[in-house]
């Protein structure tokens, strides 16, 4: 099952690379983020909360990225998530780590990638 | 719309978040939920439907709650050195809490040992390793004279030679003498006995002090015939004029004379030891008066004692007024002089308490590696998963380390407890005052390496052999099967060998110190001690200047004193038995003359009044006590030289044997060593009484009726028929009637005085006897626990045998014999360390030889019975173990 599968590449740390990409523009909440994966992967990837939210609060007590409850008019408040300095150059690492894997495997089994 | 907050908080509750940060997760969650069930509802979802599809993706509360968990935890940390110390840490307390038993086995045998040594190291460090408490104390030399010629190893310092060596030293800053010098206050109430001293006014240069009132002796003061003055202890000012600083100036009466107080000393001024007054010695250096004094010196900068010594024998060979080449100048660490004799005394006992922290170490190293044995199966799955020897090493090591810092916590504490007892044993008296036993940084050092020395010694044999674990053998095997290897049985063995060794040793020093004790009690003292009750007086020199005085004095006081109803007998001496040396030298009449290299041995003077003899309880052994005609008045105004004839004494056995081996005593002469010396005829020969301690030597002694050596000072000796306890108030108020301006002072009872002479003997003696049951009872229980386990290891085996036919009794003794194997092996190497460690006590024996072979031979029978118990137990259980019942718990 997908979200089985998703959960174990989280504790991989495949959806860490997943999640810093997607904040590496601007900053999202977290149900904004679990949207855009399941829209952005067609349905393949879904993240369960019990998964994402600690994810997160991991990730930001890394350093990687900081949340913050932002208020807007009309709305209740909602926290957002951005990309620290530090969060970047792991993303450029994590990126440069999963190309070199993804090529690795295309060389070895002949799939292509998109 | 459903409360999403609330659906989560429920979900969130088991995680115990703290307060703000589960508010902000909960509202955090419940945003996304509210998103969701919006979005749905948009979709045209029903409203049950989405609240169900949402609440769905809030998935598995224990996932969600596993997830926060792990999120709480500090976040990963590269691998260093220190890496995984708190998991170690975490695992180490685990594994405690799993085996409560076993772990306060462990803590409490270290509690045991380390407080013991905590104990006796803070005395050790308080007597030898903390510096003295005056500036730069380790320039500050006792100084003082030798005369071996005289069988004395300190004679103490003439005016002659501390003129001379106090002027043309080149290798001293200063030099301080002095001598103990007591007075009777009075006009403070009651009349009171002050301990002073007679001091040099270089005492204070020498001890890098000041007054802290006032000012220190002038010249003019410190010369023959200079004012009356004195300094105040704090102490004494403190208790006489409660600090007033107006005590400068004001006279205070002292055994009848008037003293000005010149100055308040600081409270740091202990030594000399425990005076409550300094007054100037003003001696003049042609005043013969013998060897009297004490001296202390401050070496110059990068002196050391050797040069200093040299320089003083340079100087006393020199001296002009220094007659005889007898005497010569020692000089010596301060600390040296005054607790030599525990020197060895604490060594030895440190030594002991070592061995029981070896000991336990050494039993605890024995359980941990019975133990790691059932943890075999822990470590091999924890090495199969990639955990590295090194690794496993330190976490055994981190988990015996946790137990030796609460071993080491709890010791302290014990050792504390365990120090203040040992003070309150040491009498108050027998201990200078400037010695001191805190708990200081040296202390605390000691505390924290002997824990980790523990940690290390009791930890490190049973990791490695632990680590060495065959993983793949150890996985196949079911859990119950699992045992040592071969080696770490050898290792065992080998423990258990070293324990049987040390405890034996211990023991039979105990056991010589214990015998040699035993032989001091039995010493015939030469007097009687029980019964009896001393005090001292001294009388004012101003109020009983004459010799007649004196005499008359003593005499009506000992006629009133016999006549206090439970009085058997009074006298007095100017030293009874323990209390105190005055020497003398005599030439005997007939005697063979000495030779230029024989010593000429010091003799112990005892001045008496008739009644003494009979009071102390010596024994005649020839001739007759003194009578009031012997003690007639026979000497000049100065008290000493005699004028009238005839003169006698009474001599001791050692005395007599020496000066005439063969005929009797009774009707020869003596006479002081001076060639124009009046002959002195004995009328008596005593037992010789044993006047410096039971386990001391005994010198020549020679006794004189009181009225040819006129003393003020004298030691009142009453032989009662009751408590002689009860014997001290009548007796002073026959003083206090007789004048109200005399003190009595020093009031003990005879066997008190004989107890705390032999107090440090007692003290080191029963130490060291319960550090040795401690240690056998530790080596017992270390047998016991290596035999049961290996007869529970064996059991399947003893079933086979069982089975096979074995009886009983050959299965006892065959278990019997395997761990006799190792306590036999144990006695032969602690024999043999024994035989060496022995001579470090050989000063301290007292008529017991340290190879006594009754002491060696019961002390391994008790060694080998107490082992063969520890042994019978499990042995009995191997006996009786039922083969069927063996076999199928396989």
């Amino acid at each position: 099952m997908a979200t089985q599968a998703l959960d174990r590449e989280l504790k991989k740390g495949s959806a860490e690379l997943l999640i810093l990409s997607l904040i590496e523009r601007r900053a999202r909440h977290g149900y904004e983020i679990s949207k855009l994966i399941a829209a952005r992967s067609q349905g393949t990837l879904t993240f369960q909360v019990a998964s994402l939210y600690p994810l997160l609060y991991r990730l930001e007590g890394r350093g990687w990225i900081l949340g913050r409850w932002v208020e807007k008019a009309g709305e209740r408040r909602r926290r957002f998530y951005r990309l620290t300095p530090a969060g970047r150059k792991v993303l450029a690492a994590q990126r440069l780590g999963w190309q070199k894997f993804a090529e690795a495997m295309r060389r070895i089994t002949g799939v292509k990638y998109a | 719309m459903p409360d999403w907050k609330a659906i989560v908080r429920q979900r969130l509750a088991s995680l115990h978040l703290n307060g703000a940060r589960e508010a902000e997760i909960i509202e955090e969650l419940a945003q996304d939920l509210e998103d969701r069930y919006s979005e749905l509802r948009a979709h045209g979802a029903s409203e049950a439907e989405a609240q169900r599809l949402a609440q769905e993706v809030l998935g598995q509360s224990e996932l969600l709650a596993e997830e926060l968990r792990r999120r709480d935890r500090p976040p990963f940390e590269p691998a260093g050195p220190f890496s995984g110390i708190r998991q170690d840490l975490r695992l180490a307390f685990r594994n405690m809490r799993s085996r409560p038993m076993f772990s306060f086995l462990v803590i409490g045998m270290l509690a045991l040992g380390i407080g013991g040594n905590a104990a006796i190291f803070s005395i050790f460090n308080g007597m030898f390793l903390r510096p003295l408490p005056f500036r730069e104390s380790s320039r500050l030399v006792d100084l003082d004279e030798t005369a071996p010629k005289w069988n004395l190893k300190y004679v103490g310092i003439s005016n002659a030679d501390f003129y001379a060596w106090r002027k043309q030293n080149s290798t001293f800053d200063a030099m301080a003498f002095f001598k103990r010098h007591g007075f009777d206050l009075s006009g403070f109430g009651a009349t009171q006995r002050v301990q002073g001293a007679l001091v040099t006014r270089d005492m204070l240069k020498v001890l890098g002090l000041q007054p802290v009132l006032g000012r220190n002796f002038s010249l003019q003061e410190d010369s023959p015939h200079g004012a009356k003055v004195i300094l105040l202890s704090y102490g004494l000012w403190e208790r006489l004029f409660q600090r007033s600083r107006d005590v400068l100036g004001r006279v205070v009466k002292l055994s009848g004379e008037s003293y000005a107080v010149v100055g308040v000393l600081p409270r740091e001024a202990v030594f000399p030891d425990q005076m409550e007054l300094w007054a100037p010695l003003a001696a003049g250096p042609n005043d013969s008066t013998g060897w009297y004094l004490s001296g202390v010196g401050r070496l110059k900068h990068g002196v050391s004692i050797q040069q200093a010594q040299a320089d003083l024998l340079r100087v006393h060979q020199v001296t002009p007024l220094n007659g005889n080449k007898i005497t010569s100048p020692v000089v010596a660490p301060l600390r040296d002089r005054y607790l030599g004799d525990f020197r060895i005394v604490s060594r030895v006992l440190l030594s002991a308490v070592a061995i029981v922290l070896l000991i336990a170490c050494v039993n605890i190293a024995a359980l941990m590696m019975v133990r790691a044995s059932s943890r075999v199966r822990e470590i091999a799955i924890r090495t199969a998963i990639g955990a590295s020897r090194g690794r496993i090493i330190r976490q055994l090591l981190t988990e015996m380390l946790t137990m030796a810092a609460l071993g080491g916590a709890a010791g302290v504490a014990l050792g504390y407890a365990f120090l203040r007892g040992l003070l309150a044993l040491m009498p108050a008296d027998e201990m200078p005052q400037w010695l001191s036993f805190p708990m200081d940084a040296r202390f605390a050092a000691f505390c924290v390496l002997i824990t980790c020395g523990a940690a290390i010694l009791s930890g490190l044999l049973p990791a490695l052999a632990a680590s060495r674990v065959d993983t793949g053998s150890c996985l196949q095997e079911t859990g119950t099967r699992v045992s040592l290897s071969r080696g770490s049985r050898r290792t065992l063995s080998g423990l258990v060998v070293c324990e049987i060794s040390l405890a034996l040793m211990l023991l039979i020093s105990a056991a010589l110190l214990i015998q040699a004790f035993h032989k001091v009690l039995h010493v015939d003292p030469g007097f009687r001690p029980e019964n009896v009750v001393t005090f001292d007086i001294d009388l004012p020199e101003a109020s009983y200047g004459k010799p007649e005085q004196k005499l008359a004095f003593f005499h009506s006081l000992l006629e009133q004193l016999r006549n206090i109803p439970g009085v058997q007998s009074a006298g007095a001496a100017s030293a009874p038995p323990l209390g105190g040396h005055w020497g003398n030298f005599f030439q005997a009449e007939g005697a063979s003359p000495l030779g230029a290299r024989d010593e000429n041995p010091v003799v112990l003077q005892v001045v008496t009044t008739p009644g003494y003899f009979d009071a102390i309880g010596m024994t005649f052994l020839a001739g007759r006590a003194f009578d009031e005609h012997d003690n007639a008045l026979r000497v000049g105004p100065d008290g000493f030289t005699a004028i009238k004839g005839p003169l006698v004494a009474i001599v001791s056995e050692t005395f007599a044997r020496r000066y005439w081996p063969v005929g009797n005593a009774v009707g020869k002469r003596i006479r002081h060593n001076a060639d124009n010396a009046p002959w002195i005829t004995v009328t008596g020969v005593v037992k010789d009484e044993k006047h410096y301690g039971l386990d001391q030597e005994t010198r020549p002694a020679a006794y004189f009726p009181h009225g040819e050596t006129v003393f003020s000072a004298m030691s009142i000796v009453l032989r009662g028929s009751i408590d002689p306890q009860m014997l001290a108030a009548p007796a002073r108020d026959v003083l206090r009637r007789l004048d109200q301006g005399i003190a009595m002072y020093d009031v003990h009872t005879m066997t008190d005085r004989l107890n705390e002479s032999m107090w440090a003997r007692r003290a080191y003696s029963w130490l060291l006897s319960a550090f040795a049951i401690v240690a056998l009872a530790l080596a017992a229980a270390g047998i016991y626990g290596v035999i049961s386990y290996a007869v529970s290891r064996r059991t399947h085996e003893i079933g086979i045998r069982m089975a096979l036919g074995a009886r009983p009794d050959q299965v006892l003794r065959s278990i019997l014999a395997s761990g006799m194997t190792l306590v036999a092996a144990g006695v032969a190497t602690g024999l043999t360390a024994t035989l060496f460690a022995a001579r470090l006590l050989e000063t301290l024996l007292f008529g017991v030889s340290s190879r006594d072979a009754l002491i060696y031979g019961g002390v391994i029978v008790g060694v080998s019975g107490v082992c063969l118990l520890a042994n019978f137990v499990p042995a009995r259980r191997a006996a009786a173990v039922d083969p069927m019942r063996a076999l199928r718990t396989e």
